[in-house]
């Protein structure tokens, strides 16, 4: 990376600033760790009904029950995760794909009322979602028929504005003198987006990638308003059921949502490299 | 370039494989539709009985949820042309999942809710009024008390399934060590000023610090309500509304009751941060010995303190962090402000809802039958012995002889009085007049009770804010004046 | 696409063809969004003229609206909301991008690390986090953050419990939590400003401050214009926090507008006024938002 280039002249200087940067990420980072490490450590206690938790850097104990007594809670433990595997699948290939290519025409192609549509979208972002809910499931659930599917669980989630005003913010800053190049080359739209488009994104669209799969991954209130029967709950709404009236089992809800954030890791993990590249305009070009 | 392709077809391979075992799943559940829906469609031909009832049900006890398999067969046994489709939903996020039902229309046939929800499912036109459509048999079998509470004008909308009492409790060992007869207050209850005695005996303090406290209830955010409002019932204020429906909290012992609880922190027997003290933070000092009573007591706390003394016992490093053993005694709550003391009881139960479209009578006989399996016999009794709770049925007592619980003697008794003095159902109420109370209680009462606990108003300030709340609710005729 | 043919002359073609594209582009995004997101605003705005029924409801012209005015509770949860996203989403962007800033020039394993780390909160239950949460503004001297002032000598304080600090407690909550996703979309951005950008500055001998000022920040623009509106959009609609944290108290000073539109919604029953309630925070919003599409700015392109 050539930002700092300049310190590289000095040798010194270079070293005291890294050196200093990386000791405030770090001090920053136990910050924002705790609560995981919290989660973590919690998850290895003693699958009993606690009405107090308990308050302690250090556990105090190391033990697996919990993390039994969730598979064995219920038989739909692994259900729950695969329901909520299939769901946040979906909803990211959809997402990058539809609201990647939404994202490029609202940048980069010049159609009547892209203006005007992009707004509609944005205006609708910003209706509360607690209004939206009630017509939502009248939709789908009274006109649709649709209760208790995965249909029902997976449709709203196909293509979020939100991503498509990311992919279009992104895309915006890409030059559009590559695209004028690859039209006189005689390069269609779809081509451009595939060609082009494409590989110069990825480190949006990576990211797109795992923020559509956690969002679609922790989702609760959707899946809790239109699941009827166990069997299609997804795991955020099984660990609910980890609380009882005025008690809750909550090492092996710890357990649970350690569990739930593996699949991320993975995701996270697995992707991270395309994160990482910079882009390089000029040999694409070629 | 080509490991991006490989990351989005090993992706696509993961989605198609858990679609396949989706596809199943589904295929078999609109098998399962398909077959509720053809004996729906059959109620009209064949038999003219087969019917499904729906529910949607929290999980009240631990093993409650796991029961909804045994529930439906057992039911089915009973009743062998009914279905009991079961809809688990989370506790906390169970009223919402309810009100966009009964919002878009199709609410379940039975729902479990706490029965001061009831008047407000009254307004929507949704809950169905059982009260001629339940039998003799059926309403003799509940204990009148608890009945009551699943009325609202003339109609019954359901069965209720247990009545608990707001308590609160305390540490045996420092309340003998504070030479607290609490055997006798167990009988005869307290008052205000035994109270205050008591619970400033109970503080331990270290130099300028507060080692223990004689009394801590959990008053953050919105629990605050549950302080103010057993309280209330004891300050000769047992409903929000007097006999003759004018708004009660207006009245002088509502002040008295306000300077009461203020002056419980400002004697050093409670702690000054009161009104951040959350649930499962008094619970914690009250396992690790920072104060001798706690509130608000449930039940069940007695077997979570049973439970961890054993944890401390078995020296295994699971007990709570520097908890000490703690034998869980039921308190009465105190009577303020010269007034009798009366005990809060919180009754749940199974309400029945109809659709937007009106039901057939048939349909509704099977909804009262399944909502009354529920609160009744078997499944009452163990759902009920669960929660460390009292049996309201005659039914569920008979069931529950066979049931075995390990509970302090005392602590019954303590309970079983408590019940006694509970304070009656107010289904006289019209539902107009509730929402406005409850409307004034979340945006007057609780805002300034919590101001007053954390020292920012006085008593009187709190007084004048809910007075004039409530005349610009109820009118000057509305209100008590005394 | 004929009209399209009779309007536009020059290059007839071309044109034509890049409406074609467009709208094949946008086609299924447009499609999921008016069935499930634009029919639903849609209900929810000619709710907010009702007094919703589920049995039939009764129109009732603007008296929803009518009521909002006479309303202090509403006026307040406006105000408390707006204080609340001034305080909170400039500074968590800020600090957002400094962090990506510094993360940028490490070498790749430690981005790795560092981008994990600050992403993975995202990730915790949050039971887990609100625990912890609580657990750090323990009222009594053993609470996280009162050990730490109790250091510097200062008393320990009522953090939610008390209305002077409450405010301040979700705003820190705020500023100390939640910038993963920020911090990850500002480094792709980052990794998408060529490096030849930067090559060519070096051989004008631009200094990092000149770097930052002259290409960093303004090819980040639409990225900050990105988080600073869906920032402020979930700013605005927030009440997790409140609702977990202190129930909107004490004495209201943390009642948000979400709040009251939740409370509305699901406790009173009252849905055409939560819907009245949502379309003028919605207003706001936008008026908001238009004014920072006007000031950075919108399409850049070079």
């Amino acid at each position: 990376m050539s930002l700092y280039k300049s310190y590289g002249g000095n040798k010194r200087h270079e070293i005291i600033y890294k050196g200093i940067s990386i000791a405030f990420l770090l001090l920053f980072a136990v910050a924002t760790l705790f609560p995981i490490y919290f989660m973590i450590i919690s998850s290895f206690g003693d699958p009993i009904e606690a009405g107090a938790v308990n308050y302690s850097l250090i556990p105090t104990k190391f033990t697996l029950d919990s993390f039994k007594f969730f598979f064995n809670y219920s038989e739909y433990s692994v259900r729950w995760l695969l329901n909520s595997l299939l769901i946040a699948s979906v909803a990211t290939v959809s997402n990058v794909v539809f609201a990647g290519m939404a994202g490029y025409a609202f940048s980069k192609i010049k159609f009547p009322g892209r203006k005007w549509l992009f707004f509609l979208l944005l205006i609708a972002m910003m209706i509360p979602y607690q209004v939206v809910q009630v017509p939502l499931y009248i939709l789908i659930v009274n006109i649709f028929n649709l209760s208790n599917t995965y249909a029902s669980l997976m449709l709203p989630t196909l293509c979020g504005v939100y991503n498509i005003f990311l992919a279009k913010q992104f895309m915006s800053t890409l030059p559009t003198e590559v695209i004028e190049c690859a039209k006189i080359e005689g390069c269609n739209q779809f081509q451009i987006f595939t060609k082009i488009i494409v590989p110069l994104s990825k480190t949006v669209l990576a990211v797109m990638a795992i923020m559509t799969f956690m969002e679609n991954w922790n989702t609760f209130f959707w899946p809790f308003l239109v699941t009827k029967t166990m069997d299609m709950q997804t795991i955020q709404v099984g660990l609910k059921n980890f609380r009882f009236a005025n008690t809750t089992y909550f090492s092996p809800m710890m357990a649970g949502a350690t569990i739930s954030a593996i699949p991320m890791f993975i995701l996270f993990f697995s992707l991270q490299k395309y994160f990482l590249q910079g882009v390089t305009v000029g040999a694409v070009k070629g | 370039m080509k490991k991006f392709s490989r990351i989005t077809s090993l992706m696509l391979a993961l989605v198609m494989i858990v679609g396949l075992a989706a596809a199943c799943g589904n295929s078999n559940n609109a098998a399962n539709s398909s077959s509720a829906a053809s004996t729906n469609s059959a109620s009209g031909n064949t038999s003219a009985e087969t019917d499904t009832v729906t529910a949607l049900l929290p999980p009240v006890s631990a093993t409650y949820q796991d029961n909804f398999n045994k529930f439906s067969k057992d039911f089915n046994t009973k009743y062998p042309n009914l279905t009991l489709k079961i809809e688990p939903a989370s506790w906390e996020d169970m009223t919402q999942k309810l009100d966009v039902q009964v919002n878009a229309g199709s609410p379940p046939d039975i729902a479990f809710i706490g029965a001061d929800g009831i008047s407000k499912y009254v307004d929507t036109g949704l809950l169905m009024n059982i009260k001629d459509i339940a039998t003799a048999d059926m309403i003799s079998d509940f204990d009148e008390g608890p009945l009551n509470y699943m009325k609202n004008g003339d109609g019954l909308y359901g069965f209720p399934a247990y009545m608990e009492i707001h308590a609160i409790g305390g540490n045996k060992q420092y309340l003998e060590q504070a030479g607290i007869d609490y055997k006798s207050i167990q009988q005869n209850g307290w008052t205000f000023d035994q109270f205050r005695d008591a619970i400033k005996k109970g503080v331990v303090k270290e130099g300028n610090a507060t080692k223990r406290y004689g009394f801590v209830f959990a008053c953050a955010g919105v629990a605050a309500k549950d302080y103010l409002s057993i309280m209330v019932k004891s300050a000769g204020m047992p409903s929000s509304f007097t006999n003759d429906l004018k708004y009660a909290y207006t009245s002088k012992n509502y002040l008295e009751l306000l300077k009461e609880l203020r002056t419980l922190i400002d004697d050093g027997s409670m702690p000054k941060e009161l009104s951040s003290v959350d649930a499962g933070k008094r619970w914690n000092m009250f396992l690790t010995g920072q104060t001798m009573i706690t509130g608000k007591g449930l039940a069940t706390f007695e077997n979570s303190a049973n439970k961890n003394n054993a944890k401390i016992d078995a020296k295994d490093g699971s007990a709570v962090k520097d908890s000490i053993k703690v034998d869980y005694i039921v308190l009465p709550i105190p009577s303020f402000a010269g007034a009798q003391a009366v005990s809060t009881p919180a009754v749940d139960g199974y309400v029945t809802f109809r659709g937007k479209n009106e039901p057939t009578k048939a349909h509704v006989d099977n909804v009262v039958k399944a909502a009354y399996y529920m609160a009744s016999g078997e499944v009452a009794a163990m759902t009920n012995n669960d929660l460390f709770v009292a049996h309201i049925t005659k039914s569920a007592n008979e069931a529950a002889k066979s049931m075995k619980i390990d509970r302090n003697p005392d602590n019954e008794t303590a309970v079983q009085n408590m019940l006694k003095i509970a304070a009656p159902a107010r289904p006289d109420i019209p539902t107009d007049l509730g929402a406005k109370a409850i409307k004034i209680e979340d945006e007057v009462i609780i805002p300034k009770f919590q101001a007053l606990l954390a020292n920012e108003i006085t008593p009187e300030d709190m007084y004048k804010a809910v007075k004039e709340a409530a005349v610009a609710a109820f009118g000057e005729d509305g209100i008590v004046k005394d | 696409m004929n009209n399209c043919k009779n309007e536009v002359k020059k290059r007839k073609f071309k044109f034509n063809e890049d409406y074609f594209w467009g709208y094949v582009f946008i086609a299924v995004a447009l499609a999921v969004f008016a069935m499930f997101t634009l029919y639903p605003v849609i209900s929810a705005f000619i709710i907010s003229f009702q007094e919703f029924k589920p049995l039939g409801s009764q129109w009732i012209g603007l008296e929803n609206y009518a009521g909002l005015l006479k309303d202090k509770l509403f006026g307040k949860s406006i105000v408390n909301t707006v204080t609340y996203t001034v305080f909170s989403v400039p500074v968590s962007l800020f600090i957002s991008f400094i962090i990506a800033v510094m993360i940028y020039p490490l070498k790749k394993s430690l981005q790795t690390f560092f981008k994990a780390i600050y992403y993975l909160p995202v990730v915790a239950s949050g039971v887990a986090l609100s625990v912890v949460w609580l657990w750090i503004f323990d009222p009594m001297p053993q609470g996280i953050l009162n050990t730490i002032i109790g250091w510097f000598g200062i008393s320990n304080q009522n953090w939610l419990g008390s209305s002077n600090t409450a405010m301040l407690s979700l705003l820190l909550m705020s500023w100390l939590s939640s910038h993963g996703t920020s911090i990850i979309i500002y480094l792709a951005a980052l990794l998408g400003i060529p490096d030849s950008f930067f090559e060519s500055a070096d051989l004008d001998g631009a200094t990092f401050i000149k770097k930052l000022r002259y290409i960093i920040i303004p090819l980040l623009k639409p990225t900050t214009l990105f988080l600073l509106v869906t920032g402020i959009i979930g700013s605005f609609q927030v009440f997790m926090n409140a609702y977990m944290m202190t129930g909107g108290g004490p004495n209201n000073a943390t009642t948000m507008v979400g709040l009251l539109i939740f409370n509305n919604a699901f406790k009173y029953s009252k849905f055409g006024i939560a819907a009245a309630q949502s379309l003028v925070l919605a207003a706001i919003i936008a008026v908001i938002s238009i004014f920072q599409f006007k000031v950075l700015g919108d399409d850049v392109e070079y």
